[in-house]
């Protein structure tokens, strides 16, 4: 899957679990731009994104994502594997 | 050594000069000489505990980066992790587990023979630990390396402006600032300075002042009533949040003087309007460290729970904030029910985002701060209180209607004055924290040099009037 493909993908399940219709993303997004993204929220993203490409990410995977750009990634190299 | 004494004067001055005075490649050893002789003040042979902890975690760094197997690294953080909490375990838990287990044995009619420690707990220590813990995860995650000078890392969990009550600072954002050359520079110095004296303004004048008070209320003195508990816990919530953000301030300046960067810890937590933005906005280095190295490997561990995840997270993390405030059951309840409310806060967000959408914005910003800061008063009994009883007792009284009026004349002549004068003072508190952010007077201070003079001879005159000098107070956090 093209990088693009999978950000929109990531677009559409950060508007559903935030509750918020206004979230445009971009790869050097990050928790500070959405406000409705906390620590609180983050993982309920992590867990629909894993369920949404069918994969599953390591603990210190997670931990190593600074921005969108970042968690693209990851999927895509989850997803090539 | 105490922020508000004459000693804390004389060494800041001193330190301070002799810092600007000398080379940068001897400064490090100044700062750490003087940052021994600040802790040493308190209790002189304690400062074996520091040394033993720094010892273990500046070679578990160093080995932690060199191991080549995970296993290796994965040990090497273990004995870290162990000495620091072995040591907090036995400064400060031990006694509270002990009682703990005498209570189960009373319940089946045994007897506890475990003797009890008799020792003082080390000033700072739930906070030194931290961030040495900081230190060793962080290496070990591979976000920071290795420090190799054994003075600098020695430094970085002594410095003295945090080393007692924080902010627990991360190593990414100290350690290098040791190594770097930081010069005069007039405006930060003053900046530094202005924030010192504001924090000891808060410190002194507010949270001292209100202290007598807040205590005579706990005390039970005149008993409890409805409007005495009122007074006593909202006097409280100023108290604390004076005492321990007058602290951090007074740390910042100082370090600020230097040319050090320290992280805020306050961020007007009164104005948070759900009790999730509370915790963004109070404590913020310890918050923030239990979420990074407690919250969020829980709950990615247990992702798989969905949102029960987050609220497993949530009061286990407060439940151990709880233990880490204080070695009692009732520091554990004040935990804990924050931990309930951020879970509901949580769980019911996408309702109350709904319902709440159809008040009138500021209707709805008053009745949620209004909301949070009732709450933190409540539970806050449970934080001050010195046991459940007198936490119940405190709790009763709210519904006791009796007429406070009519108690007031039993009152000692010094408490009527505080009570009086901590109104005062609360009031001249709450105008000036506001000045402070406001920018047309920020640009009015700095246009006029007579107006900024006037308002600081006028805080001046306040503090000189109306501070609390009977004997220099601790900080409340100090005790954690």
């Amino acid at each position: 899957m093209e990088q693009s493909q999978i950000l929109q993908q990531l677009n559409d399940i950060f508007k559903d679990v935030l509750d918020n219709d206004d979230i445009v993303l971009t790869d050097i997004t990050t928790a500070n731009d959405i406000e409705e993204w906390d620590s609180l929220y983050h993982i309920q993203l992590v867990v629909a994104i894993e369920k949404h490409f069918k994969i599953k990410f390591t603990a210190s995977e997670i931990q190593s994502w600074k921005n969108v750009g970042d968690m693209a990634n990851a999927v895509k190299s989850k997803l090539a594997a | 050594m105490l922020f508000n004494s004459i000693d804390f004067l004389i060494f800041f001055i001193f330190v301070t000069t002799l810092y600007f005075a000398l080379p940068h490649r001897f400064r490090w050893f100044l700062l750490l000489v003087a940052s021994c002789v600040f802790y040493m003040f308190f209790k002189p042979e304690y400062i074996l505990i520091l040394g033993f902890t720094i010892v273990i975690d500046y070679y578990a760094g160093i080995k932690i980066e060199s191991a080549k197997s995970p296993g290796a690294r994965k040990r090497f953080l273990v004995l870290s992790l162990i000495a620091n909490i072995g040591v907090l375990a036995v400064f400060k838990y031990y006694n509270f587990i002990n009682d703990n287990i005498t209570g189960l044995c009373n319940l089946f009619g045994y007897d506890n023979h475990i003797p009890y420690l008799k020792i003082i707990l080390p000033i700072g220590l739930s906070f030194h630990t931290f961030q040495a813990m900081s230190y060793t995860i962080e290496v070990y995650r591979g976000n920071q390396k290795a420090e190799r000078h054994f003075g600098i890392y020695s430094l970085y969990v002594m410095f003295y402006p945090q080393l007692v009550a924080g902010p627990i600072e991360r190593p990414q954002n100290m350690l290098h600032q040791f190594w770097e050359k930081y010069t005069w520079d007039y405006d930060r110095v003053m900046g530094g300075l202005r924030l010192m004296a504001w924090g000891l303004f808060k410190k002194v004048v507010i949270a001292d002042r209100l202290s007598i008070v807040v205590d005579a209320m706990y005390n039970g003195t005149y008993g409890y009533n409805t409007i005495w508990v009122i007074i006593g816990t909202f006097f409280f919530a100023y108290q604390i949040y004076c005492d321990f953000s007058g602290y951090s301030d007074i740390a910042l300046g100082s370090a600020k003087v230097m040319g050090f960067t320290l992280m805020k810890n306050f961020n007007y937590p009164f104005q948070a309007k759900t009790i999730t933005d509370y915790w963004r906005r109070w404590h913020i280095s310890l918050s923030t460290w239990f979420s990074d190295y407690l919250y969020t490997p829980i709950v990615i561990n247990k992702r798989d729970w969905g949102k029960w995840a987050v609220v497993f997270g949530l009061v286990i993390t407060f439940f151990i904030s709880g233990l880490w405030h204080g070695a009692g059951w009732p520091f554990i309840i004040w935990g804990v029910l924050h931990g309930i409310a951020m879970s509901y806060e949580f769980l019911t967000k996408k309702w109350r985002k709904k319902t709440m959408s159809k008040l009138p914005v500021w209707l709805n910003n008053t009745l949620s701060q209004l909301l949070v800061f009732i709450f933190l008063q409540f539970v806050w009994i449970f934080f001050r209180a010195d046991s459940f009883r007198t936490a119940f007792k405190v709790i009763k009284g709210i519904f006791n209607y009796e007429n406070f009026f009519a108690q007031v004349p039993a009152f000692t002549a010094a408490l009527k004055y505080s009570l009086v004068v901590g109104f005062v003072v609360l009031a001249h508190f709450l105008v000036f924290e506001k000045l402070w952010r406001n920018e047309k007077f920020q640009a009015m201070l700095n246009q006029s040099v007579y107006g900024k003079y006037a308002v600081y001879a006028y805080m001046f005159l306040v503090f000189i009037f109306f501070g609390s000098f009977k004997n220099a107070q601790s900080f409340i956090y100090f005790q954690f």
